[in-house]
């Protein structure tokens, strides 16, 4: 599931590169011409990465990304762009495949073709924010929007402000224009994005999951008694086959079964903590948001030391005490079964016998001592304002120098004014590069899930804005390149990423630094001094919550662009009121509709 | 030109995989439908039930019912656009029809095919006994020879997808390659290419997408070498359906008689060794064994039609005969299926119909022979010259030295959903 997100951004990384720091305005008209008449590619950016330190060849590496709609195999992409007619990609990578040829044989494309394939790289990690739409699809709805706002125009001084006989009446209009024919069916979603856009249908996969393995277990755990009912009684063979049948169903049944009773109990407990606690109670609340603000606080103040101090001492063994907990209570059966009176002479008079009143009594008293100790630093707070005061005074913020933006960086963003921002950044993996691609890999993961999943109306977490977020591991493991394309500026853009989606920006970066790189060409921008990323505190705080760190952490490590493409040249806010436009005019008439329709028009 | 706009997987994530997983299985172990396809002539009305009909004459009913069973099934699965295959009857559909029947007659088959499969068996005996992919290698040339004068003189233009090259097209083989496989994967759709994985339909409405480019760009060149002078509209789309329809469809029918053959020893050697006893040049020229392979081609794509499972559109409510005492009722909007391979089967209209019998006298059902083509008015328009361009390509394999599925080297068939991508085979 995840690979249909991860093959919809590809970057070619390839070495050797011997052209200059520009695409010839040839080049560029050629590319933008394939990409447009294929119609499957959102967004395509070339940019030069420095050469890798070590490296044989210490000539630049062109990096080719191409952001495209979903369902590709970038075989099939890469086939469909290397054999078009004009010869474009030809044209970018020819030289670097077979020097000299101007023309290219099938043969030569072929080999083209190989090249490509072993040069690209798929991300490892990615997010979508205009999901379930072709290229097409969204220049012919942003054309319904466009045409819609002009028959609108037309029809206010007849209409006014009746909203209802306006919407009905650009409704009329839109069927009865053949050129829209195509929008009378609803725009297409894809599975998260419709019918398994509940929380139901999520929760369906896991449940049906542990419900198929229980079944398996059952059927496993009859099959030999089956046997006997239908063939007789079975010799010693049999008996001692329907005995470890018997027995290593029963054991694992007794662990699943374990296993989830424990896995619920810890659901509830974080549940209880998150969610009705800090509702309940005002302090609780405040005390959990003060030990999240305190985690994530950049500046390393008393209180923020005393947080992260009180994580270690109090927090880790208590989270590894309870994994401990579930852990045994999940395996118990097992050692039962493997050393039974091991466990009966030796564990089990060492176990504290309580009730289940007792065990609840403990948890009461346990769930009201960490209230009050939340109450009391809540009182001292309160009455001791000196001290809180000074407690939690920041100190300074440790950051060498303001951020110095490369002019080639400035004149790229300055290029994309006014239309979707692109954005290259380059870094190296911390040592041990396997253990920080692993980390990456697996954190890459999770957000690339909770994208598909979870965050299914373009926003990534609370951050707008973004069309094609994408990460990827290059070099063997050693360099990480992050490549985004987005609405507004960057700084708003980092904003977006520091306010609304922390963890998962902390977890995509966290492994990363920056090594002191020439530039890949003269005019492109190097970096003079190491730097490492904020630190973080339990892997997902604090880390970009170190604001302007991050953000000179970013811009250092960011790359210009030589050529850009975006097909349609819409914000996903654009794209997405298109869309529901779209819905709306050709949808039942109802007040939900009727707003949709005049909100669209306005904005 | 029809645009390729894509929708998004609407089944739950795994789902799609399953069912067209479950598909191509079935296609590719006709065994399995056969004995599904017994079970509902015996009990047809639990097929009517399901909208699926599986008997002789309930499978000829619906094709002949063009009106009430409608082809436009096909058009969902058509990612280069429209053409005869999924239209309904109308002033569209007979011109275009016309066309392909001048544009049929322009065929020299089985002179070309034979000519085709010549060359390209001494160019595999010049290879000793290294092994050879039966698709790649053989078939799909064999097939591409024949078809040539389809698109007449602009057939190198058509290759290289430009006017300026089109003597490219006509030489250069790795572009006639590229060609062939584009239209091949535009063709795989039509098995039931909208219950495909999402990324076998990107694949196949990019190539489609490309094989309409293509045509595009050489669309005067088609129409002059045509001699016609419809819109360039009406042309492009005769020229994409002749394109992605003639060729892939009856490449795959021949690796599917070929495995057929295979896997039954006993008459592969008795054809061999006519073959061999009749000896070359005489097996091309003698009319008795071109006739026997004939035979043995129809009798083999009997059990392995490349459309073991048809569907037809129900534009409104109807009822379809069974076989049943009640017919079945047939909702508007819906569609129906027909299991072809159990009407090829049905022991009622075929005698001995399990036995594999190349001189079945068919009798009053000889147009039932030809049910893997269609049946009645909406039949394959090219059913003869496919059946003798795989005749020539049969002959041919037969003059080599005895042959076997290349094991060992991993998988002899790779399939790609329900297409055969290569089958390698090797000389004995």
């Amino acid at each position: 599931m995840l690979e249909i997100v991860r093959q919809q951004m590809i970057c070619i990384v390839a070495p050797g590169w011997t052209g200059g720091a520009e695409v010839s305005k040839q080049l560029h008209d050629a590319l933008d011409a394939l990409l447009d008449d294929v119609a499957m590619v959102h967004f395509a950016s070339i940019g030069l990465l420095p050469a890798l330190a070590g490296a044989p060849n210490q000539q630049p590496v062109l990096v080719l990304e191409l952001a495209v709609e979903e369902g590709f195999r970038p075989y099939d992409l890469l086939y469909r762009l290397v054999y078009h007619h004009d010869g474009a990609m030809w044209a970018l990578f020819g030289s670097m495949v077979a020097p000299g040829v101007a023309v290219p044989t099938a043969k030569d494309k072929q080999q083209l073709l190989s090249q490509l394939m072993s040069w690209h790289s798929i991300a490892d990690g990615g997010f979508v924010g205009a999901r379930d739409r072709s290229v097409r699809q969204i220049k012919m709805e942003s054309d319904l929007l466009e045409q819609t706002r002009i028959e609108a125009r037309k029809l206010k001084p007849k209409y006014g402000n009746d909203r209802t006989a306006f919407a009905l009446a650009l409704a009329r209009w839109a069927y009865t224009n053949p050129r829209f024919g195509w929008a009378a069916t609803p725009a297409p979603r894809s599975y998260w994005r419709g019918k398994g856009a509940s929380i139901g249908a999520k929760l369906a996969y896991p449940v049906a999951a542990i419900v198929l393995w229980f079944v398996v277990l059952g059927i496993v755990w009859t099959l030999p008694r089956a046997y006997n009912w239908f063939f007789g009684e079975p010799g010693h063979v049999g008996r001692a086959i329907e005995d470890a049948v018997t027995k290593t169903s029963e054991c694992l049944l007794t662990i699943s079964w374990h296993g989830l009773l424990a896995f619920a109990v810890i659901a509830f407990l974080v549940w209880l903590f998150l969610v009705p606690l800090p509702a309940q109670f005002v302090s609780w609340r405040r005390w959990l948001n003060s030990v999240q603000q305190e985690l994530d606080r950049p500046t390393d103040t008393l209180s923020s030391l005393a947080t992260y101090a009180g994580g270690w001492i109090i927090g880790v063994p208590l989270l590894l005490a309870i994994a401990a907990c579930a852990i045994a209570y999940t395996f118990a059966p097992l050692a039962y079964a493997l050393a039974p009176d091991y466990m009966h002479t030796v564990i089990e008079p060492k176990l504290p016998k309580l009730t289940g009143l007792q065990i609840t009594g403990i948890a009461v008293v346990a769930i009201a001592a960490v209230l009050g100790i939340g109450t009391l630093f809540y009182w001292l707070n309160r009455y001791f304002t000196g001290l809180s005061k000074k407690f939690f005074h920041p100190l300074e913020e440790d950051v060498p120098r303001a951020q110095q933006i490369h002019p080639s960086v400035e004149r790229c963003e300055a290029d994309l004014v006014g239309g979707t921002q692109h954005m290259f950044s380059l870094t190296e993996l911390r040592g041990p590069q396997w253990w920080s691609a692993w980390c990456i890999r697996q954190a890459l993961r999770i957000v690339t899930f909770a994208g598909r999943v979870f965050f299914t109306q373009g926003w990534l977490g609370n951050a707008p804005g973004i069309h094609f977020g994408h990460w990827h591991i290059i070099d063997n493991g050693r360099r990480f390149l992050f490549c985004s394309n987005y609405d507004g500026n960057f700084g708003g853009y980092l904003d977006d990423f520091i306010n609304g989606a922390a963890v998962g920006t902390t977890l995509a970066w966290r492994w990363t630094e920056l090594h002191p790189r020439a530039p890949a060409l003269e005019g492109q921008p190097g970096i003079a001094k190491a730097r490492s990323f904020p630190p973080t505190r339990f892997v997902i705080f604090r880390g970009v919550k170190c604001e302007l760190r991050f953000k000179s952490y970013a811009r250092d490590s960011m790359l210009p662009h030589l050529y850009r493409f975006d097909a349609c040249n819409r914000t996903v806010d654009q794209i997405n009121l298109a869309t529901g436009l779209r819905d709306a005019l050709f949808g039942e008439r109802n007040e939900k509709n009727d707003d949709l329709i005049m909100r669209a028009i306005e904005t | 030109m029809k645009l390729s706009t894509y929708e998004p997987d609407a089944l739950p994530p795994g789902a799609r995989s399953l069912s067209y997983g479950v598909f191509c299985w079935l296609n590719r172990h006709v065994t399995v439908l056969r004995a599904l396809g017994a079970l509902l002539r015996r009990w047809p009305a639990i097929g009517g039930r399901f909208g699926l009909v599986a008997r002789a004459s309930a499978v000829k009913d619906v094709l002949m019912r063009t009106r009430s069973f409608s082809n436009t099934a096909h058009a969902a699965n058509m990612v280069s656009g429209d053409y005869l295959i999924g239209m309904d009857p109308g002033p569209t559909y007979s011109a275009d029809r016309d066309l392909v029947h001048a544009r049929l007659a322009a065929l020299d088959v089985p002179a070309d095919s034979d000519v085709e499969a010549q060359r390209r068996i001494k160019a595999l005996r010049g290879r000793g006994a290294a092994g050879f992919d039966l698709i790649d290698e053989y078939l799909m040339w064999v097939v591409f020879r024949a078809m040539r004068p389809l698109f007449g003189a602009a057939t190198g233009a058509v290759v290289a997808g430009s006017v300026t090259d089109a003597s490219k097209g006509d030489v250069d083989e790795d572009l006639q390659r590229q060609y062939m496989l584009e239209i091949r994967y535009v063709a795989g759709q039509l098995l039931a290419g909208s219950l495909a994985t999402l990324d076998l339909r990107r694949r196949a409405e990019a190539c489609g997408d490309a094989l309409q480019a293509r045509i595009d760009r050489v669309t005067g060149t088609i129409g002059a070498a045509w001699g016609v002078k419809s819109s360039s509209a009406d042309i492009e789309r005769n020229a994409v359906g002749l394109a992605w329809i003639s060729h892939p469809v009856t490449v795959q029918s021949g690796a599917l008689v070929v495995q057929e053959l295979l896997g039954r020893q006993k008459v592969y050697d008795e054809l061999w060794s006519l073959a061999d006893k009749l000896g070359e040049p005489a097996v091309w020229a003698d009319p008795e064994f071109r006739k026997i392979v004939r035979n043995h081609v129809l009798e083999l794509m009997r059990f392995r039609p490349i459309f073991p499972l048809l569907a037809r559109d129900v534009p409104r409510d109807t009822e379809m005969t069974t076989g049943a005492r009640q017919n079945a009722g047939c909702p508007g909007g819906g569609k129906v299926s027909l299991l072809s391979i159990a009407a090829l089967f049905d022991s009622r209209v075929v005698p001995q119909s399990g036995r594999y019998c190349p001189d079945r006298d068919w009798g009053n059902e000889d147009a039932l022979r030809y049910l893997m083509f269609g049946y009645g008015y909406r039949q394959c328009p090219a059913r003869d010259y496919a059946v003798e361009i795989l005749t020539s390509a049969l002959i041919g394999l037969l003059t080599l030295p005895r042959l076997q599925l290349a094991r060992g080297e991993g998988k002899a068939i790779a399939y790609d959903g329900p297409l055969m991508l290569c089958m390698r085979m090797r000389t004995t």
